[in-house]
C-alpha cells in the first residue's frame, strides 16, 4: 500500500531535471591566471570553429555582394555590385515558389520523420529481445547505407517499366499503374524524394527517442498500469515527459538537415520535371556550380540561412533563454 | 548549404593572372607543359608517341600528361583555371567551349588558325570554338550517333538491306516484331524517352533547329512546325518500336549499352563505342552488330546528326602558351589526326575519313558526320546541360501524355529562352 501512495505523489513530470540549486552564494576571490584557464582551454576549439566555419561564412556573405563569374575568378578581380545579386534573386518569381516549396517540403518530411521515429521507438519498447534486436539491426542498416546507394534503390523501386512498385500494384489489381511514371509531375516526384529522405532519417530519430524511453524508470510504467492507466495515459504521463526534450532536439536537427538536403533531390530528377522538384539547395547548385555565377549563388546561400533562422527561431530562443540544458 | 558556395571561395583567394615576363623562358631551361585530355578521347598509343615526339623536338621540355574524367570536369576546370599554375592545354566538350570562351579565360587563337591546320577543321566544331568573331578553341575530334543493329536478327526477319528512309526503318521494326515479337523481352529498338540527341536529329531532318542565332543572342525555336514534326516522329518511332525503356529517363539511366548487351534488342541509337560497352557483357555481340546512319524522311538521304565532340584550348593564365601552341600544332597535324580516325573518331582537323571505313560501325558514323550540327554556340548551353534540360522535360511530358504537343513545345521554348537570356 505504501508504494501505491508513493506513486500517486510522484505524478508528472517524472524524469525532468530537478530545479538547479541556487547559485553559489559563497564568493571567493580567484587570481587572473586561474580565471583565464577555462578560456585558454576553450581557445583551440573556438579558433578551429572560427577558421573553419566563421571565415567561410563571412566569405560567402562578402561574395554575395560581388559579381563573381568564372572570368572574375580567373582574373582575380573583385567587382562589388552592392545588392544586385539579391535583387536579381528576389525579383525572380520562381525564387518564391522554390522557397515555399522548400519550406513545405521540409515541414512534411520533418513531421513524417519524427512521427515515424516516435512510433518505431514506442514499438521497440514493447518488443521481445530477439525481435527488438532484429528491428534495431534493420534500422542501423538503413541508416548506414550510403545516401546515393539508397537513392539508386529508390529509383529502381519507382522505375516506370521495371520498378517493383508498379509491378506489385498491377498484381494487386491496380492496372492503371502499368507503366505509370512517378516522375512526370512535380508532386509525385517530391513525394518519392520525401519518402526517401524519411526512410534515411527515421533510424537516428528513432534511436534518440528510444534512448529517452529507456531513461524513464520502469517502476513508473508498472505503477501506471497498476493504477489502471490506459496506454495513452501512460504515454502522456510517463513516456512523453521523458522523451520531450529529445523529440524537440530531433525535430530541430531534422529541420536543419532536411532543409538543406541536396544529394537525394538532385540525384532523383535534377529538380525536374520542369523544375517542379527544385528546392533551395538545388537552386543554389544551378546558380553556382552549373551556371558559375558564384555571387548570385552566395546570395541564395545567405537567403537560405535567413529562412532557416526563421524556421528554427523558436528553438534557438529556447536554447538561448534557458541556462540549463533543459530545452523541453 | 554554405558548403556548395564555399567551393568558390577555396579558389577565389588564389586566383592570379599570368605573368608575361615568364612567358618566354630561354631555350634549354627545363620547362614543363601540362596537358589535360579526357578519358576515352585520344588512345594511349597516340599520346605516348605524340609526347615523345614533342619532347624530342623541344629540348628541356617535359610533357606532364594527365587524363581527366568527364564526371565533374566542369568544376575541376573552373578551379584549375583560377589557380596560379593552370594546365597549358585543355580539352573541352564542344558544348562547354562557348561558356569558357565568353568568360575570357581562354587564349585567343584567331591568329594561329592557319598554322593549326585551320583549312581542315570540322565546321561544327570550329563554330563551337568561336565567340564574338574570335577563335578561342580548336576542333579535336567529333562523334555522332548512328543506329547500331543486329545483323543476325535483321537476316532472320528477312530484312535484306539496312533502312535508308524513315519508312524503311519503321517497316524493319514491323518485320522484326513479327519475327521475334513472341518473346516478351524482345525490343525491336531500344529508345528511352529522353534521348534528346536523337530528337535533335529528327528536328534537323524536318528543317528545324532548337534555336536561331541573332548576333550573339539566341532565340529558341522548338515551338516551330518543324520541331513539332520532329517530336511527333520521335513518338511515332517510340510507339512503333515496342521499347520498354523508361519514358522519363535518358539513355544512360539505365545504360542502354548494357541492355543491348543482353541480346534481346535489335537496334539502339548510339555512339560507336557503346557497342564496345555492350560487348563487355556479351563478347559475341560485336561481330553480330553493324550500324547504319539515322535515316532521313527523304529516301536515300541520312538525317543530319547532333555532333558531339571535343575542342582544345589554352587557358589564358598558361605560362607556356608558346609551347602549348606548338603542341596543338602537332596534335592537329595529319599524322595524329589520322591516328584518331583509326581509333574510330571523326578527326576534328582532317577531312580524310577513309580510316573510319575499316569498321562498319565507324563507317556509318563517318557517313552521317558530313551532315553534323552542334547545339547553339552560346555560353548558356553549358548551364542547360549541367543543370536542367528543357528538351528532356518536353520529351517526357509529350510521350507520357502529360502535355499535348503545343503545350509541351511551347513550355520548352519558354524555358530555353529563359535559359538563353
Amino acid at each position: 500500500m505504501a508504494t501505491l501512495h508513493k506513486t500517486i505523489h510522484t505524478k508528472v513530470p517524472a524524469g525532468a531535471t530537478p530545479p538547479a540549486p541556487a547559485r553559489a552564494s559563497r564568493k571567493r576571490r580567484v587570481g587572473l591566471g586561474e580565471k583565464s584557464i577555462p578560456y585558454l582551454l576553450l581557445a583551440p576549439a573556438v579558433i578551429v570553429m572560427l577558421v573553419l566555419l566563421g571565415w567561410p561564412a563571412l566569405q560567402v556573405i562578402g561574395i554575395s555582394f560581388r559579381k563573381l563569374d568564372l572570368g572574375e575568378l580567373v582574373r582575380g578581380e573583385v567587382v562589388w555590385v552592392g545588392l544586385d545579386n539579391y535583387t536579381a534573386v528576389l525579383a525572380d518569381p520562381e525564387f518564391w515558389t522554390i522557397t515555399m516549396r522548400t519550406v513545405l517540403f521540409t515541414a512534411a518530411v520533418v513531421a513524417g520523420t519524427v512521427l515515424a521515429g516516435l512510433m518505431v521507438a514506442l514499438l521497440m519498447r514493447h518488443l521481445s529481445g530477439a525481435v527488438r534486436v532484429a528491428v534495431q539491426v534493420t534500422l542501423v542498416l538503413a541508416w548506414a547505407t550510403p545516401i546515393l546507394a539508397t537513392t539508386t534503390v529508390f529509383q529502381w523501386i519507382f522505375d516506370q517499366q521495371y520498378g517493383i512498385l508498379n509491378k506489385t500494384l498491377v498484381k494487386l489489381g491496380f492496372d492503371s499503374f502499368a507503366g505509370f511514371s512517378w516522375f512526370s509531375s512535380g508532386a509525385s516526384t517530391m513525394t518519392v524524394i520525401g519518402l526517401l529522405i524519411v526512410w534515411q532519417a527515421v533510424p537516428f530519430v528513432c534511436f534518440t527517442i528510444y534512448a529517452g524511453l529507456l531513461a524513464a524508470p520502469k517502476e513508473l510504467y508498472e505503477a501506471a498500469s497498476m493504477d489502471g492507466a490506459s496506454s495513452w495515459q501512460s504515454f502522456t504521463t510517463v513516456s512523453w515527459p521523458a522523451i520531450r526534450p529529445l523529440v524537440t532536439l530531433a525535430t530541430f536537427l531534422s529541420v536543419i538537415w532536411d532543409f538543406k538536403v541536396f544529394a537525394q533531390v538532385w540525384a532523383i530528377r535534377q529538380g525536374g520535371p520542369d523544375g517542379e522538384s527544385t528546392t533551395m539547395p538545388v537552386l543554389l547548385y544551378l546558380r553556382g556550380i552549373a551556371g558559375r555565377h558564384f555571387g548570385v549563388a552566395s546570395a541564395v546561400a545567405v537567403l537560405m540561412i535567413l529562412v532557416l533562422l526563421v524556421l528554427t527561431a523558436r528553438y534557438l530562443q529556447l536554447l538561448l533563454r534557458s541556462r540549463e540544458a533543459d530545452v523541453s | 548549404m554554405v558548403g556548395i558556395a564555399t567551393i568558390a571561395l577555396a579558389t577565389a583567394g588564389c586566383a592570379g593572372s599570368g605573368d608575361d615576363s615568364t612567358d618566354q623562358a630561354s631555350n634549354g631551361e627545363p620547362r614543363t607543359l601540362t596537358v589535360w585530355l579526357m578519358n576515352g578521347s585520344a588512345p594511349k598509343t597516340l599520346t605516348d608517341s605524340l609526347n615523345k615526339e614533342f619532347e624530342g623536338a623541344n629540348e628541356g621540355v617535359t610533357v606532364k600528361y594527365e587524363v581527366q574524367e568527364w564526371n565533374g570536369i566542369q568544376d575541376k576546370l573552373t578551379t584549375a583555371l583560377a589557380s596560379q599554375d593552370p594546365p597549358d592545354v585543355i580539352e573541352l566538350g564542344n558544348t562547354q567551349a562557348p561558356s569558357f570562351a565568353a568568360e575570357g579565360v581562354l587564349t585567343d587563337l584567331t591568329g594561329d588558325v592557319d598554322s593549326l591546320s585551320g583549312d581542315q577543321w570540322l565546321a561544327s566544331l570550329k563554330a563551337s570554338g568561336e565567340w564574338d568573331g574570335k577563335q578561342y578553341s580548336t576542333p579535336f575530334y567529333a562523334a555522332n550517333r548512328s543506329v547500331i543493329y543486329r545483323t543476325d536478327m535483321f537476316q532472320e526477319a528477312g530484312i535484306t538491306a539496312a533502312p535508308t528512309s524513315r519508312q524503311e526503318w519503321l517497316d524493319a521494326i514491323t518485320k522484326l516484331k513479327a519475327k521475334f515479337g513472341s518473346d516478351p523481352q524482345f525490343q525491336a529498338l531500344y529508345l528511352p524517352g529522353q534521348n534528346w540527341y536523337t530528337l535533335l536529329s529528327f528536328i534537323y531532318d524536318e528543317g528545324g533547329d532548337i534555336a536561331k542565332k541573332d548576333g550573339t543572342d539566341f532565340k529558341a525555336t522548338v515551338n516551330t512546325d518543324q520541331a513539332k514534326a520532329g517530336l511527333e516522329f520521335y513518338k511515332q518511332l517510340l510507339d512503333a518500336s515496342g521499347t520498354t525503356a523508361p519514358k522519363d529517363n535518358d539513355e544512360q539511366n539505365p545504360e542502354q549499352a548494357g541492355i543491348y548487351g543482353q541480346g534481346k534488342v535489335a537496334m539502339m541509337i548510339a555512339l560507336p563505342w557503346e557497342l564496345g560497352t555492350a560487348a563487355k557483357d556479351n563478347p559475341d555481340i560485336q561481330t553480330k552488330s553493324s550500324a547504319f546512319p539515322i535515316p532521313s524522311k527523304t529516301a536515300g538521304k541520312t538525317a543530319p546528326v547532333f555532333q558531339g565532340g571535343s575542342n582544345l584550348a589554352i587557358p589564358v593564365n598558361s605560362k607556356n602558351s608558346d609551347l602549348a601552341k606548338d603542341y596543338l600544332k602537332l596534335l592537329l597535324s595529319e599524322k595524329y589526326q589520322g591516328q584518331l580516325a583509326e581509333a574510330g573518331m571523326v578527326p576534328g582537323a582532317s577531312t580524310d575519313l577513309s580510316a573510319l571505313d575499316a569498321n562498319p560501325v565507324s563507317k556509318a558514323m563517318a557517313a552521317a558526320s558530313k551532315n553534323g550540327k552542334a547545339v547553339p554556340a552560346t555560353p548558356k548551353w553549358a548551364t542547360i546541360e549541367a543543370g536542367q534540360n528543357p528538351l528532356k522535360d518536353m520529351l517526357t511530358a509529350y510521350l507520357t501524355g502529360t502535355k499535348d504537343l503545343d503545350t509541351a513545345t511551347g513550355d520548352a521554348n519558354t524555358a530555353l529562352d529563359a535559359a538563353f537570356s
